[in-house]
Parts: C-alpha cells; sequence; structure tokens
C-alpha cells in the first residue's frame, strides 16, 4: 500500500555494488528487484567496484543511499575508505549479506555504516529503513 | 501430474526394456554400473582449498585420513577470475574462500606427496589451465598420465554470469574448453576433463528442470564443436561428467539423475551416434545445495546435508560432496568437513543405501515423477535451441536473464514465505538463543598476505626471456583462431608465467584489454609500444 506522502515524495535512488572480486551475485540481484517492485530508482554497479568507483558513481548520480551486498570477508578491507569517500558527499552506506554476523554489524555501525543486514532481515524493514535514510538526506542537503 | 496425492499404475506409460533397462544398460536410467562399487560405494569428498598451496595440501591429507575417497580442489575468488595473487584487487581476497594458485610451482605444492596415480582430484578451478597444470606436475613427477584420474568443471558459457568470471571473451573460452579436453583425450584418457557443471549455475535459484536443460544445452554446444573438429565421439564421450545440484526437494532431485541418464543416453547415442555404452551412460556426481543452507540456526544445515545426501545416495550418483553447516559464512573448516564426511560415511556403512542400486526404480510416483521432468528438460532444451546458437545466446546476455529472474524469484518465494525455509521464515529464534555451532560457523581465516610478496619476489628471478618469449607465443597463437592453445599455454605455465599473464596475453590476442580492471601492464607492453 502506498500512502500519499511516498506517492509524492521523489523517489528514492539506491546505488547497488559489489567489493573487489567478490561474485556472488545473487543476492545482490535479488535486492535490486526488490527496491524497484517497491518503486525506488536503482543503479545497479554491479561486480568489480572499488571505493573509488562507488563514490565516484554515487556523487555523479546524486544517489540517496549506497548499497553493498557482501559475500566474501573482502568487505573488511574496503569499508572504511567507502565510509569515508562517501562521508565527504552525505551519502550513507549499507551493508548486506549472509557472510555479516551479529558481531560485524556492531563493528560496522560504529565504523560509520548506516545499516547492515544480515540473512535474517526482512524485506519490510529494508524498505522502511532506506526510505528514512533517503529522507534524513534530503533534509540535510537542503540545510546546505 | 494429477492432482491426487499417490501414482497409479495407469499414470506410469513405462516400457521396461525401452526406458529404464536394468542398471549398467541402456538407456541407463539405473544408472551406468551392474555392481556398483561395493560396499564402498560413492566417492566421498568435500570441497576443499584454503590459504596457501601448503596449508591447502595439508588440509587434503587431513580429509584423506578422515577416510575421504577423493579431493575436491577450489581456488580462491583471485584465481578462478584469473586475477595473480599480486593483484591490487587480489590482496583482501587471498586464499579465504579457496586455495590461491597463481604460478606451476603453486600446483606444484599443492599436490606434493598426493598419490595421484591412486586419488581422484576433482577441480574446481578455471578450465584449460588447471588440465595443463595437472598434467604438467604429473608429467614432471614421472607418472605415468594414462593412469591419472580425476575431473575438472568446464563452464564455458556460464561462468561469466555465475561468480566466477574470467573476463575472457565467450569465444576463447569456448576454444579453450575444446582444447583442453582434446588435449586430455589424447594425453590422460582417464581423466574427466569435461565435467559439465549444473550445480553453480543453478544455486543461484534455477530449479531443476532449468538447471539440467542449461547443463545439456552446453553439452551439446561442446559436443557438437568437437565433432566438428573430427574428433570421434567415443574418444571423448565417455569421460564426460556432470555435476548436479541437489535441492531440498528430494523425490523430484532423484527423479532429475534418473531423468538426466535416460536423456544422455538417447542423446549420444541417437544424435551423436555413440557406440561405446561408457559414452552413453552419464556420470553423474552431486555437490549438495549451498543455497538451501540458513545462516539462522545452523546446526539445522547438518540435517539438509543428510536428507539431500540420502537422495543422492538413492539416485545412484558416482561421487558427492555436501555442503556444509558453515556454507552461509565460508568455505569449510576443518569441523565443518568433518561433519559432513561422516555424514556420507554414516550413510554408505551404516544404512544399507549404497548395498541396492535404484532402490525406487518401479515405484508409480517416482517413475511418472522421471518421465514428466525428462519431457520438461527436452521441451526446454529445445526452446533455447531454436532461440539460437548457445554461444551468440550467452554473448547477448540470454542466460544471464534466466539466471537473474530465478534469483528474483527465488527471493521473492522465501519472502512471501510460499517457500518455508525452517530457522528463516518459519520456526525462527531470537539471536540470542541462536547459539548452537555459532561460533565454528563464524570462525574467519585471514587472508594470505605473504602470498603476494612471494610472487612478487619470484616475478623478479625468473628467467625473463623465457618467460616474455612463451608469452608472445601464446598471445600469437590465441590471435590465429584455428591454433591449438594447449602447447603454448603450457610452454608458458612451464617458463613460469602466471595466470594472470597468461589470461592476460590471451586477451590481447583477441584485441582486448590485458588487465580487465585496468591496474597492471602486460608483461608485453613494450612489444605494444614498439
Amino acid at each position: 500500500m502506498t500512502t500519499l506522502a511516498e506517492a509524492v515524495a521523489p523517489r528514492v535512488r539506491v546505488l547497488i555494488a559489489m567489493f573487489g572480486l567478490d561474485q556472488h551475485e545473487t543476492a545482490a540481484v535479488a535486492v535490486a528487484a526488490l527496491l524497484r517492485d517497491a518503486g525506488m530508482e536503482v543503479l545497479y554497479l554491479g561486480r568489480f567496484q572499488t571505493p573509488s568507483s562507488i563514490a565516484l558513481a554515487a556523487a555523479h548520480e546524486d544517489v540517496d543511499v549506497v548499497g553493498i551486498s557482501c559475500h566474501s570477508w573482502e568487505y573488511r578491507h574496503y569499508v572504511p575508505e567507502l565510509v569515508e569517500r562517501l562521508g565527504r558527499i552525505g551519502v550513507p552506506l549499507v551493508l548486506g549479506g549472509s557472510v555479516l554476523t551479529t558481531t560485524d554489524a556492531d563493528e560496522l555501525r560504529a565504523a560509520g555504516v548506516a545499516r547492515v543486514y544480515g540473512s535474517g532481515a526482512r524485506d519490510t524493514e529494508i524498505l522502511t529503513e532506506l526510505r528514512e535514510l533517503a529522507s534524513a538526506r534530503r533534509a540535510k542537503e537542503e540545510l546546505r | 501430474m494429477s492432482e491426487r496425492r499417490f501414482q497409479r499404475a495407469e499414470d506410469v506409460e513405462l516400457d521396461y526394456g525401452r526406458d529404464l533397462g536394468d542398471p549398467g544398460s541402456f538407456p541407463f536410467t539405473r544408472g551406468r554400473h551392474v555392481s556398483g562399487r561395493s560396499a564402498s560405494s560413492w566417492i566421498q569428498r568435500e570441497l576443499s582449498g584454503i590459504g596457501s598451496p601448503q596449508e591447502s595440501n595439508r588440509q587434503f591429507c587431513q580429509l584423506i585420513a578422515h577416510g575421504a575417497h577423493g579431493l575436491d580442489v577450489i581456488g580462491d575468488t583471485p584465481t578462478m577470475g584469473l586475477v595473480d595473487a599480486d593483484h591490487p584487487l587480489a590482496a583482501p581476497a587471498v586464499g579465504s574462500s579457496g586455495v590461491s594458485l597463481s604460478r606451476l610451482a603453486d600446483f606444484r605444492a599443492l599436490y606434493d606427496g598426493l598419490p595421484l596415480e591412486e586419488i581422484s582430484v576433482s577441480h574446481s578451478l578455471p578450465g584449460a589451465f588447471g588440465i595443463a597444470a595437472y598434467y604438467l606436475c604429473a608429467a614432471e613427477r614421472g607418472l605415468d598420465c594414462s593412469k591419472l584420474r580425476g575431473s575438472l568443471l568446464q563452464a564455458p558459457l556460464y561462468t561469466e554470469d555465475c561468480a566466477y568470471a574470467t573476463h575472457l571473451p565467450a569465444a576463447l573460452r569456448m576454444r579453450l574448453t575444446c582444447d583442453s579436453i582434446a588435449f586430455a583425450t589424447a594425453r590422460m584418457p582417464r581423466y574427466h576433463s569435461f565435467i559439465e557443471d549444473t550445480y553453480f549455475i543453478s544455486d543461484g535459484g534455477l530449479d531443476a528442470v532449468e538447471e539440467m536443460a542449461f547443463g545439456f544445452v552446453e553439452v551439446r554446444a561442446v559436443v557438437r564443436r568437437l565433432l566438428a573438429r573430427g574428433l570421434a565421439i567415443d574418444s571423448f564421450a565417455p569421460r564426460i561428467g556432470l555435476l548436479v545440484n541437489c535441492r531440498m526437494s528430494l523425490f523430484e532431485e532423484i527423479a532429475k539423475v534418473r531423468a538426466t541418464r535416460r536423456i544422455f543416453a538417447r542423446m549420444m547415442r541417437d544424435e551423436f551416434g555413440a557406440r561405446d555404452p561408457r559414452s552413453q551412460s552419464a556420470i553423474v556426481a552431486v555437490h549438495t545445495s549451498g543455497l538451501t543452507l540458513t545462516a539462522q540456526q545452523p546446526a539445522n544445515n547438518i540435517v539438509r546435508g543428510a536428507v539431500q545426501a540420502l537422495a543422492m545416495a538413492m539416485a545412484g550418483v558416482q561421487a558427492m560432496e555436501i555442503s556444509t553447516f558453515d556454507e552461509a559464512f565460508r568455505t569449510p573448516s576443518p569441523e565443518a568437513h568433518l561433519v559432513a564426511l561422516r555424514t556420507q560415511q554414516i550413510l554408505a556403512l551404516e544404512t544399507g543405501v549404497a548395498d541396492v542400486i535404484d532402490p525406487l526404480g518401479g515405484s508409480y510416483y517416482i517413475e511418472a515423477l522421471t518421465s514428466g521432468i525428462e519431457a520438461k528438460i527436452l521441451d526446454m532444451i529445445a526452446r533455447i535451441e531454436a532461440t539460437g546458437d548457445a554461444l551468440e545466446l550467452e554473448e547477448r546476455g540470454y542466460f544471464r536473464r534466466v539466471i537473474d529472474a530465478a534469483a528474483r524469484r527465488y527471493a521473492r518465494e522465501v519472502a512471501a514465505g510460499t517457500r518455508p525455509v525452517v530457522g528463516l521464515n518459519v520456526h525462527a529464534l531470537p539471536p540470542e538463543q541462536d547459539t548452537l555451532l555459532r561460533a565454528a560457523a563464524e570462525r574467519r581465516d585471514e587472508p594470505s598476505c605473504q602470498r603476494a610478496d612471494e610472487l612478487r619476489a619470484f616475478r623478479r628471478t625468473r628467467d625473463q626471456r623465457r618467460v616474455a618469449d612463451a608469452l608472445r607465443e601464446l598471445r600469437r597463437a590465441a590471435g590465429e583462431p584455428d591454433r591449438d592453445l594447449m602447447p603454448p599455454l603450457c610452454a608458458a605455465l612451464d617458463a613460469g608465467g602466471t595466470l594472470g599473464e597468461l589470461a592476460g596475453v590471451m586477451r590481447e590476442g583477441y584485441g582486448q584489454e590485458y588487465d580487465p580492471f585496468r591496474q597492471v601492464t602486460s608483461p608485453l607492453a613494450a612489444d605494444n609500444a614498439a
């Protein structure tokens, strides 16, 4: 069900990508479909990305949120740099993937990641929180 | 199939001799052997490979000590993608999801001390490269290569779309597949150089029919090309095998294996003219589904693995690997390996399932299901082939679209709860209670950082002129479509070329960039400038 507020709000723009050589793409494809089904705009950057390529695309495309699908441990290497680069342009970062444990989630949030979704995450939870992150970012942008 | 929850004799239209036959006889629906493998049953093995080749070798020895009959080696993500361990993108991934292999000496260390003439080594490694390295290592040791067993997965059509992209052009991938099969047929006649891997193409969400249709489309595409080169069908077909998936729907999976054997037999005999019964009888191995396993309540995955393994034992597969309880988090830990291997051993030694062949044959239900799935697979193969040549379909993204649609379909079913997954969308536990085996499942290994340093040191000390000459020759051969790539590929490996270099110069031979990630330059860059 779409509320009136949702219907008149600009579409949430989300960039979906994967780090480095992590190639298990099934979840990234599924999440991109979930977001599109919910009316969001998805920029599917896909596999083989680095913090610089992701941040560059995020800035060019003026996205509201960056979502990284993680199915290898490479995120541990790339997250700090990506948090730093996205911080400069004020875009929140969310991570999802079965390799992300609850301990990881705590550490990643402490390191500046906005949301962390392990494999039990509910679709409704993801959609609601992405919308919240997007409107928070837009509110901040307007103040600038 | 009817809405009744049971089948009657009239639901099954079967002629025993025509559609089933005894085990070991055409159309091999009931299996390829008359006697099976006695009490030792199928080849029991587990997916392995971690860190350096030396560390993986120790892991292999441990598995053999625990009673594994065979090995199943997988490369880490850089190796699978033909990216060397010292590439800038490789560092965070080296050795953490498989073994890191960049040069011939790595393969030598991997196989060190293993009885290659006795044990079968299955390889999930980039096709032609794995075959070349295995052959060179065995030949160096003075082994009789005609006795070498083992196998290698080839997926020229699907590898780029299903987690193991090599960034080689499709035509080159197909050429390497055909060249390496021809090479192995001549030099390692007992080695299965063409395992059609329907596991990894389907574990993103393809169903059993889509899985086997895709598999047969690829088998047929490769076989037609080998025949067009003048190879006799009975020279290579006995060494074709299939590595299939097994999900939770156990009767469907059993029926799928039986249907696959019947389709394979009729296709080989009637369409491709195979006369040797070994060419007609499909060799089927299984890797149980990782997609069906959950991060929640990891101990439940042990139960899933056991059910899937029992199904495949009843289906009469030749070899098996069970996806382990820590699948959601990592490639198997030693603890997970042991549980999976013990699961196979319990089935083989305690249940009696290995004492009888095709125990479900003749069941109205199983036979109706087998015929139904067979018809659907055949129909889908025909529809795909009517759409176009498989290699062109791949280049147009046809398969990728089906694979993506399947991933979306699966995710929607799980989210909607129409596909029950215990512990995930039904009978979930709060995280604080979900502790059984959690610590073991979530344990991590650090990337093998010293691998990059070792490789850099090796690059400085090798015979540069010999490497450059060999790479130059490989690049030239790649640019000439009629040349057999195996001799220059073997020579370049032997000269000290790395997998990344070999792949890179072949890309150059096809007019593409040396490094798909544009981070390292070709060792032949000086030639290009000249």
